[in-house]
C-alpha cells in the first residue's frame, strides 16, 4: 500500500462531483419547498459545495505528498535497524533508497545486503503515513463539503462566492509566468553561485582556454571567451550575413512588388522554414551542407577544413531565421504611412528609389529591433550547433574550422556524468546565466526600439 | 525672381539614357527581390527533397526468402506452452535462433546467416506463436535482411557483397516491402528492427501533459490580464515576464527543469511527465499572447450587452467572450504545441537522451520523443540508420505540417470581421 496521489486525486474529484449533485439538488428542493426565489441558480450552489470539498483536500494532498517521504525516512531512522547504518554520505543514501524501492514494490529484492533489515521498517512507515494521509484528506474533504452543504439557503449568495474563487484561479494562473521567471533566475543564480565559489567569475568571462575536466577544477580551464566567440561567429556574423539581406529583400518584394495572391501563398510557404524543428536543420547541416562545404574548402585549397564547420551551422541557422527577419521587416515597412510612399512616387521616383530612400530609412528602427530579436534567437539556438558546429573550443576566425558555442557546451556538460557537485556540471548553469542575461538584454533593447518607433507615426 | 531656367529636354540623349538607367535599376532591384524569395523557396525545396529522397527508402526493407524445414530440424517444444506468458523465452531456449541461422546457411550458401538480420529469427518466432502447425512442415519465410544487404540491395554495392546480392536478386530471393517494424517497434541497436513507435508514443504523452498544463493556465492568465486586471505595477510585472519568457532560449527551460523538477522535487527522470512540464512552461507564454489577441478582438459591445441584461463580470467572460475567442485561442495553442513537439534541446537536459528499447508504459516511465530519436539516430555510425533518421524526420514533418495546416484552416474558417 503506497501513497498513490493520482488515484487519490480521482477519488476526491469523484466526491466533488457527488457534492456538486447534492448541492444542486438540495438548493432546488429548498426553492421548491419555501416557494421563495433562490438568490443564485442551483448549479452555483452545487459548485460551491464541490469547491469546498475539493480544494482543501487537494491542497493537503499536494503538501502531504511532498513532505511524507521525509517523514517516512525520519521514522525509519529512529528504528532499531537503522542504528547500524554508516553515518553519512553516498553509501547511506544508496542503502536507504534500495530499501525504499523494495518496500514500495518497485524492485523484487534488495541489491545491497545492508538494506535488508530496513525493508520492514520502511514498509511499516510507508503504510502508516499513507493511512494517516488518506484519513486526513478524507476528513478534510468531508468537513469542507458538510460546511458548504449546511450553508445552502435560498438567500445564500453562492454565485458571488463561486465567482470570487474563479477570480482567484485566474490570478493564480497569471502568476505562473512570474513564478517561472523567478524559477529560472533563482535556479540559475543558485547553481552559478556554487560554481563561482570554485571558479572566479572573471575567469569564466575573460579566460581564453576552455578545457573543463571532472574532479577538482584546474585553474585556467574555465575560460569562456572561445565559447562566446564561437557563439558570435555563428549566430551573429554568419547567420546574419545570410538572414538579413535575404529576409529584407523577401519582405520588400512581398510587400511592394508581389501580387496579393502570390503574397498569400508565398508567405505561409516561407514560414514553414521557421516551423521546421531545429533537430531537422541540424541533421541537414551535418549530413548535407557540412560535407559539401568541406569539399568546397578543399577545392579552394584551405588547409584543415573540417566536416564540422562554423559556416555550415551558421548558413543553416541563417536560413532558419529568414522568415523571422522578413516578417519583422514586413511589419515595419507596412507601418510606414502610405502618404510617404505616395508622396515619393508622385515626385517621380521609381518604386525602388522610393523603397531604398523613403521606406527603408523610415522603417529602419523597426527593422533593427527585429534584427536584434533574431540575433537573440540565433545565440540561443542549440541543436544546429550541437550537430553541425562541433564541440571543440577553438578561437579562430576561419569559418571552415570547427567552433563551439555556449548552448552546445551546456548540452555537452550536462549529458555526460551526472554528479551534481563537480565544477563541470555547475559550469553549465553559469553559462546558462550568461546566455539568459544576454538574450534578456537584447530582447529588452529590441522591444524598446520597436515600441518607440511605432509611437512615432501615431 | 528672374532666374534663367532652361526646360529639361526629356527627349535628349542624356536624359533618355538616365531614364533608361533608372528603369534598369528598377528591374534589377525587382529581380533581386524575386531572387531572395526564390532562394529561400529553393532552400526549403532542397531540404524537403533531400529528406524525402533519403527517407522514403527507410519505410521499406529488403527481405530474403529462407525456407526453414522443421521436419529436418525439429524444434522440440511443447506446443501447449505457446500460449503462455513466457512463450518467447521457451522458444528462444529451444534454440530457434540456431535453427534459422542454419537454414539460412543451407539456403543461401556459406555465411548465409550473415545475410539475414540477427533478429530475423524473432519473426519466425511470432509466426510460430500465431500458427504452431508451422512446426510440422517446411515453410518459406520472408526474413529481414541484414542492414548491409538492405543497403546493398537499395543502392547497389561493389565487391563480394554486391555480387552476392546481385545473385540473390537474380534468383528472386530478395523482395522489398513496407517495413512494419519501423512503425511498431521502439529504438534498437539493430537498424533492421529499430522503430519509431516508442518515440511517437513518448511524444504524444509528453505533448498531452504539456497541453493539460499550458492550455488552461495560459487561457486563464490571458482572461485575467485582458478582462479583469487593474493597470498597476503588478500586472505590468506579469506582462513583462510573459513577454520575456516567450523570448527566452529553450535550453534555459531545460536548465530550470533539471534544477527544479529533477534535483529539487525528484520527479521521475527522462519521463513524459518532466518533459511535458518543461514544454508546458515554454509554451504557456505563447498561448497567453495568442489568447490575449483573440480576446482583444471580441468587440466591447458584446460585453456591454451582456452586462446590460444583468450578467456578472464572470458570466460575461465565460458565457460570451471566451466562446467567441476560442477559435483564435485554439489556433495559437495548436501552433504553440507544434513548436513544442519539435523541440529537442530542453529535453536533452532532463535525461530524455538515454537509449530506450521499450515503448513507454506511462507518464512516469523512461521514454524518448520523436525529435530526440532523430537526434540519437543521427549519431549512429551504422549506415542503416541514415535512412531511418530521414524517415523519422518525414514522419515528424508530416505531423507538424498537418498541425500547422489545421491551425491555418481553423483561422480561415472562423475568421470574423465584427
Amino acid at each position: 500500500m503506497t501513497f498513490n496521489a493520482a488515484a487519490l486525486l480521482l477519488l476526491i474529484a469523484g466526491l466533488a462531483l457527488m457534492g456538486w449533485l447534492a448541492g444542486r439538488a438540495r438548493s432546488s428542493l429548498l426553492a421548491g419547498r419555501a416557494g421563495t426565489k433562490l438568490h443564485s441558480r442551483p448549479q452555483y450552489h452545487g459548485w460551491y459545495v464541490a469547491l469546498w470539498l475539493f480544494a482543501p483536500a487537494a491542497l493537503f494532498l499536494a503538501v502531504w505528498s511532498s513532505v511524507s517521504p521525509a517523514l517516512i525516512t525520519n521514522q525509519v531512522l529512529t528504528s532499531e535497524a537503522a542504528q547500524s547504518l554508516p553515518s553519512f554520505g553516498f553509501e547511506r543514501g544508496a542503502i536507504l533508497s534500495d530499501a525504499r524501492s523494495v518496500a514500495e514494490g518497485k524492485q523484487a529484492a534488495v541489491r545491497l545486503p545492508a538494506a535488508a533489515p530496513l525493508v520492514k521498517p520502511y514498509s511499516d512507515a510507508t503504510h502508516r503515513y499513507a493511512w494517516i494521509g488518506i484519513a486526513a484528506m478524507l476528513a478534510l474533504a468531508l468537513a469542507g463539503g458538510l460546511y458548504a452543504f449546511t450553508r445552502i439557503r435560498p438567500d445564500f449568495r453562492a454565485r458571488t462566492r463561486v465567482e470570487k474563487i474563479v477570480m482567484l484561479f485566474l490570478l493564480l494562473a497569471s502568476l505562473v509566468a512570474i513564478l517561472t521567471t523567478f524559477g529560472i533566475v533563482l535556479s540559475l543564480l543558485f547553481e552559478s553561485i556554487r560554481f563561482f565559489r570554485l571558479v572566479s567569475p572573471a575567469e569564466l568571462l575573460f579566460g581564453t582556454t576552455w578545457a573543463p575536466t571532472s574532479g577538482a577544477p584546474q585553474p585556467g580551464t574555465f575560460g569562456g571567451i572561445p565559447l562566446f566567440w564561437g557563439t558570435v561567429l555563428i549566430g551573429t556574423i554568419i547567420a546574419m550575413i545570410v538572414a538579413i539581406p535575404i529576409g529584407m529583400m523577401t519582405a520588400v518584394y512581398l510587400t511592394q512588388y508581389a501580387a496579393p495572391t502570390v503574397r498569400k501563398w508565398v508567405k505561409p510557404l516561407l514560414e514553414i522554414l521557421a516551423g521546421v524543428p531545429t533537430v531537422v536543420y541540424g541533421y541537414f547541416a551535418a549530413l548535407t551542407v557540412a560535407p559539401a562545404l568541406r569539399e568546397f574548402a578543399v577545392m579552394l585549397g584551405i588547409p584543415n577544413a573540417s566536416t564540422e564547420s562554423a559556416l555550415a551551422a551558421g548558413i543553416v541557422m541563417g536560413v532558419m531565421i529568414i522568415p523571422f527577419v522578413s516578417s519583422m521587416a514586413d511589419d515595419s515597412i507596412n507601418a510606414v504611412p502610405q502618404a510617404m510612399r505616395d508622396g515619393s512616387l508622385a515626385l517621380g521616383a521609381t518604386p525602388n528609389e522610393t523603397i531604398r530612400q523613403v521606406l527603408i530609412p523610415a522603417a529602419l528602427p523597426g527593422v533593427m529591433g527585429g534584427i536584434l530579436l533574431a540575433v537573440s534567437r540565433a545565440i540561443g539556438e542549440t541543436m544546429i550547433v550541437v550537430m553541425a558546429a562541433g564541440l571543440s573550443a577553438n578561437m579562430t576566425a576561419n569559418p571552415f574550422a570547427s567552433v563551439t558555442t555556449v548552448t552546445a557546451q551546456i548540452v555537452k556538460l550536462l549529458t555526460g556524468d551526472q554528479e551534481f557537485d563537480s565544477a563541470k556540471t555547475l559550469a553549465a548553469f553559469a553559462l546558462g546565466l550568461v546566455l539568459f542575461l544576454v538574450t534578456l538584454l537584447l530582447n529588452i533593447v529590441a522591444l524598446r526600439i520597436v515600441k518607440k518607433y511605432r509611437e512615432a507615426y501615431e | 525672381m528672374n532666374r534663367q531656367t532652361t526646360p529639361t529636354d526629356w527627349k535628349g540623349a542624356t536624359m533618355q539614357k538616365r531614364i533608361a538607367g533608372r528603369y534598369a535599376a528598377e528591374r534589377r532591384f525587382k529581380a533581386v527581390g524575386l531572387g531572395a524569395v526564390l532562394l529561400s523557396g529553393a532552400f526549403l525545396a532542397f531540404l524537403l527533397f533531400v529528406m524525402v529522397g533519403n527517407g522514403v527508402r527507410g519505410f521499406t526493407y529488403t527481405h530474403v526468402s529462407v525456407p526453414v524445414d522443421f521436419k529436418a530440424m525439429p524444434l522440440t517444444i511443447d506446443t501447449a506452452r505457446l500460449g503462455d506468458a513466457d512463450a518467447d523465452q521457451v522458444i528462444a531456449n529451444a534454440g530457434l535462433a540456431d535453427i534459422v541461422a542454419f537454414a539460412a546457411d543451407e539456403a543461401l550458401g556459406a555465411d548465409g546467416s550473415k545475410l539475414i538480420s540477427e533478429n530475423a529469427w524473432k519473426e519466425v518466432r511470432s509466426a510460430i506463436k500465431a500458427d504452431p502447425e508451422l512446426l510440422k512442415s517446411k515453410t518459406v519465410f520472408e526474413l529481414p535482411a541484414s542492414s548491409e544487404v538492405d543497403i546493398a540491395a537499395k543502392e547497389g554495392a561493389k565487391g563480394a557483397l554486391g555480387a552476392k546480392v546481385d545473385a540473390l536478386e537474380k534468383d528472386g530471393k530478395l523482395s522489398t516491402g513496407i517495413h512494419w517494424p519501423f512503425f511498431k517497434n521502439a529504438d534498437a541497436t539493430d537498424p533492421a528492427v529499430a522503430g519509431i513507435w516508442g518515440a511517437l508514443k513518448g511524444s504524444v504523452l509528453t505533448i498531452f501533459i504539456a497541453f493539460l498544463i499550458a492550455f488552461p493556465t495560459g487561457v486563464l492568465a490571458a482572461l485575467y490580464l485582458e478582462e479583469y486586471a487593474a493597470k498597476n505595477r503588478w500586472t505590468d510585472l506579469i506582462e513583462v515576464s510573459i513577454n520575456n519568457l516567450a523570448a527566452v532560449p529553450s535550453i534555459i527551460f531545460g536548465l530550470l527543469a533539471l534544477a527544479v523538477f529533477i534535483n529539487w522535487f525528484g520527479l521521475c527522470q527522462a519521463s513524459p511527465l518532466v518533459g511535458g512540464l518543461t514544454l508546458a512552461l515554454m509554451t504557456m507564454p505563447v498561448i497567453v499572447i495568442a489568447s490575449r489577441n483573440a480576446i482583444k478582438s471580441v468587440p466591447p459591445s458584446i460585453r456591454d450587452a451582456a452586462l446590460g441584461v444583468g450578467a456578472s463580470p464572470v458570466q460575461v467572460v465565460f458565457h460570451h467572450v471566451l466562446p467567441l475567442a476560442l477559435p483564435g485561442i485554439l489556433t495559437g495553442t495548436i501552433i504553440g504545441m507544434a513548436r513544442a513537439l519539435g523541440e529537442t534541446a530542453p529535453l536533452l537536459l532532463v535525461g530524455m537522451r538515454a537509449f530506450i528499447g521499450d515503448v513507454p508504459g506511462g507518464i512516469c516511465s523512461p521514454s524518448t520523443v520523436l525529435p530526440m530519436q532523430i537526434f540519437l539516430w543521427s549519431d549512429e555510425v551504422d549506415r542503416g540508420f541514415v535512412e531511418k533518421t530521414s524517415a523519422a524526420i518525414i514522419v515528424l514533418l508530416i505531423v507538424l505540417l498537418s498541425m500547422n495546416a489545421f491551425a491555418i484552416y481553423l483561422r480561415n474558417k472562423f475568421e470574423k470581421r465584427w
